[in-house]
């Protein structure tokens, strides 16, 4: 399987069929196209806050990598961070498209979580800037994919296969970010001076 | 340590103890939790009836396109002489390669290149967001003639074809009772006649167990809710219904130790054959005691890990001095098929096998690396869990058939005493022959054995 980027999810073709549900857990006034099969542009209240949880993350990697990206004291953590405000930005106007045509509201600030946790890292030292964000950045993209395995009863074809095209290039992103925390943390340990013996 | 390094250390510590989610909202709780129904029941049935001919076409196109499901016995009878084994690697290489093409390269160009065998990637549940048990239609038939009893599901049929899962009715074989052989009488042991077919086998304590082992109790999909997969109220299911005979009827489920939905792998149920000398129990688990796994599936209504939901259906749960150690002592004796090639120690007796089976030995033991895990003296098992890391061969992240198909973690190690009896293998049934095995632990371990050599496994294999 090819990763692709996420400015390419956007250009996916248009809904089908895109998992098939349980049908237990579909609202009784699910519309049908043809027998057994939902209309594909429905949403349910699972897919709303599947948007919604999804648009807050993608806002919140966008803000906290254009911080990193001014004060990453490491290329690769700089570079990390510029992707991250490439891939989720293109990954937030394919989202926002598809909430738009739905009429979903997204937030559009970050919500207080994010705030917080962007108020922590601007107040981290710049030493332990690229570690923190990086760190911070790992549990992110794992919340991340979870939401985008996502919920059994989730219906809306246009909004899975968002999920399912973003999934991949999201765990691509998380073991890149470990790979890096990996590498900061043995370079911290590396650069103490040693213990006398 | 130094003061300096001390005082290092604490400020990484500082910074990787920042509750930086604390605050965060949840994932939707359905991530974890099963969802309350919210469609009317005849609704319900009447869109997944709808829905099957797609369901079903769906997975028949996936199955097709990872293997040869024909019908290619090779000779070779089950334990109880009613249905022979099939031949031949099934799993369909990638388009224009051989497994010698595939064998001789790195993990890092298999996966770069997008050549791992579809076939050796997780397998779907035929219906992953529902998921649930399934149970081949010879199960169902048996239990509707002498129970009177619904195992067949409106949303789903069973998807493998009958020639590639276990004989049925599989034979019984009693530890307590070795010069009789197989006591099955070629039934099905069911509540109705596990009393006459056992009397005099087996101690009053042992026939309570049986007894339990073969009662329904109400399950995720069969049960008296709307949240149920089957046409009329259902008494449940019994422990037995997939373990047929103690053996399996191949009958599959989705695993209970994971969450979201869409990354729980297929479960393809395992032979209770040998239970008396395996230490950790379920795939994942890895539960200390038969009791331990007895008495705590009754709590989850059956292998969905879910106590919450189980509770609204109608849960069972055992008492653990007076049924579940009956229902116990009941599994403990449940002996794997003989195996007459074998000596004391596990080790093919050389006056009674064929070259070819000797050669095979000598490749498990050896150059396959097979007896690192699957021990001749501890009946083929190591009471380990292993990681394969299939994922060195495949980009995890791909969703099909709405399945995300992720690295497994670690897996018990399963006996191979009796292995010829219940394909398909993998706790997932993802590889449908013993050839299949061979192929795909060859690339997995790296062990780059020649066609003779893998011809020698499967028939030393078929000896155990």
């Amino acid at each position: 399987m090819r990763i692709q980027t996420l400015a390419t999810i956007a250009l996916l073709p248009g809904a089908g069929f895109a998992q098939i549900p349980n049908p237990g857990f579909m609202a009784p006034d699910t519309v049908f196209e043809a027998p057994g099969v939902p209309a594909p542009d429905q949403v349910n209240a699972t897919d709303v806050l599947f948007a919604q949880l999804n648009a807050a993350g993608g806002l919140a990697e966008v803000a906290l990598g254009e911080l990193a990206a001014d004060r990453a004291q490491s290329p690769a953590v700089a570079d990390f961070a510029r992707r991250m405000i490439d891939d989720h930005g293109a990954a937030n106007d394919a989202l926002a498209a598809l909430a738009t045509e739905r009429d979903i509201a997204l937030p559009d600030a970050l919500n207080t979580g994010h705030q917080a946790m962007l108020a922590r890292l601007e107040a981290v030292e710049d030493a332990d800037f690229d570690l923190a964000y990086m760190r911070a950045q790992v549990i992110t993209h794992q919340k991340a994919a979870l939401l985008l395995m996502g919920a059994a009863d989730r219906q809306n074809a246009g909004l899975i296969q968002f999920a399912t095209a973003t999934l991949p290039v999201v765990l691509d992103h998380l073991h890149m970010a470990q790979d890096i925390v990996a590498d900061l943390a043995l370079a911290q340990v590396a650069g103490m001076p040693e213990a006398p013996e | 340590m130094s003061r300096m390094l001390t005082a290092g250390m604490c400020s990484v510590l500082a910074v990787a103890t920042l509750p930086l989610t604390g605050t965060s909202d949840p994932l939707p709780p359905t991530t974890t939790y099963r969802p309350l129904p919210t469609m009317p029941f005849s609704e319900a049935m009447a869109i997944d009836e709808a829905q099957k001919p797609q369901v079903m076409e769906r997975q028949r196109a996936m199955l097709e396109t990872r293997y040869d499901l024909s019908d290619r016995p090779m000779g070779v009878l089950m334990s109880g002489g009613r249905k022979q084994v099939q031949e031949g690697v099934r799993v369909l290489p990638p388009e224009g390669m051989t497994w010698a093409d595939l064998a001789a390269m790195s993990p890092q160009d298999i996966r770069d290149n997008d050549l791992l065998p579809d076939g050796f990637k997780p397998l779907p549940h035929v219906k992953q967001t529902t998921g649930g048990q399934v149970f081949p239609q010879v199960q169902i038939d048996a239990i509707a003639a002498q129970e009177q009893r619904d195992l067949e599901r409106f949303d789903v049929d069973f998807d493998l074809p009958d020639h590639l899962i276990p004989e049925f009715p599989p034979p019984i074989f009693l530890t307590t009772q070795p010069h009789l052989g197989d006591v099955s009488r070629g039934e099905l042991l069911t509540i109705a006649n596990h009393y006459e077919i056992m009397n005099g086998l087996i101690t009053p304590v042992q026939m309570e167990g049986l007894r339990l082992l073969l009662t329904p109790f109400p399950q995720e999909e069969f049960n008296q809710t709307e949240d149920r997969k089957v046409v009329g109220p259902s008494r449940g299911v019994a422990c037995l219904d997939c373990h047929s005979n103690f053996n399996s009827n191949a009958g599959f489920h989705q695993s209970p130790d994971m969450r979201p939905q869409a990354a729980r792998f297929r479960l393809d149920s395992p032979s209770l054959r040998g239970l008396f000398n395996q230490q950790i129990h379920g795939s994942k688990r890895s539960l200390r005691s038969i009791e331990d796994f007895t008495e705590f599936e009754q709590h989850t209504a059956y292998f969905n890990g879910d106590h919450v939901s189980a509770a609204r259906k109608g849960q069972h749960i055992p008492d653990r001095s007076h049924k579940v150690a009956m229902m116990a002592q009941m599994q403990n004796i449940i002996d794997f098929p003989p195996a007459p090639k074998l000596d004391p120690m596990g080790r093919l007796v050389a006056e009674l096998a064929s070259e070819q089976e000797l050669l095979g030995e000598d490749i498990f033991m050896g150059k396959g690396l097979c007896a690192e895990c699957h021990i001749p003296t501890q009946s083929f098992m190591d009471h380990q869990m292993h990681d394969l890391k299939l994922e060195r061969f495949y980009t995890p992240g791909e969703t099909v058939n709405d399945m995300v198909l992720l690295p497994d973690g670690p897996i018990k190690t399963f006996t191979l005493r009796g292995i010829k009896d219940t394909p398909p293998y993998l706790h997932d049934g993802r590889l449908m022959t013993l050839a299949d095995t061979v192929e795909f632990f060859n690339l997995v371990l790296q062990t780059d054995l020649t066609q003779a050599e893998k011809d020698a496994l499967v028939a030393y294999m078929l000896t155990l």
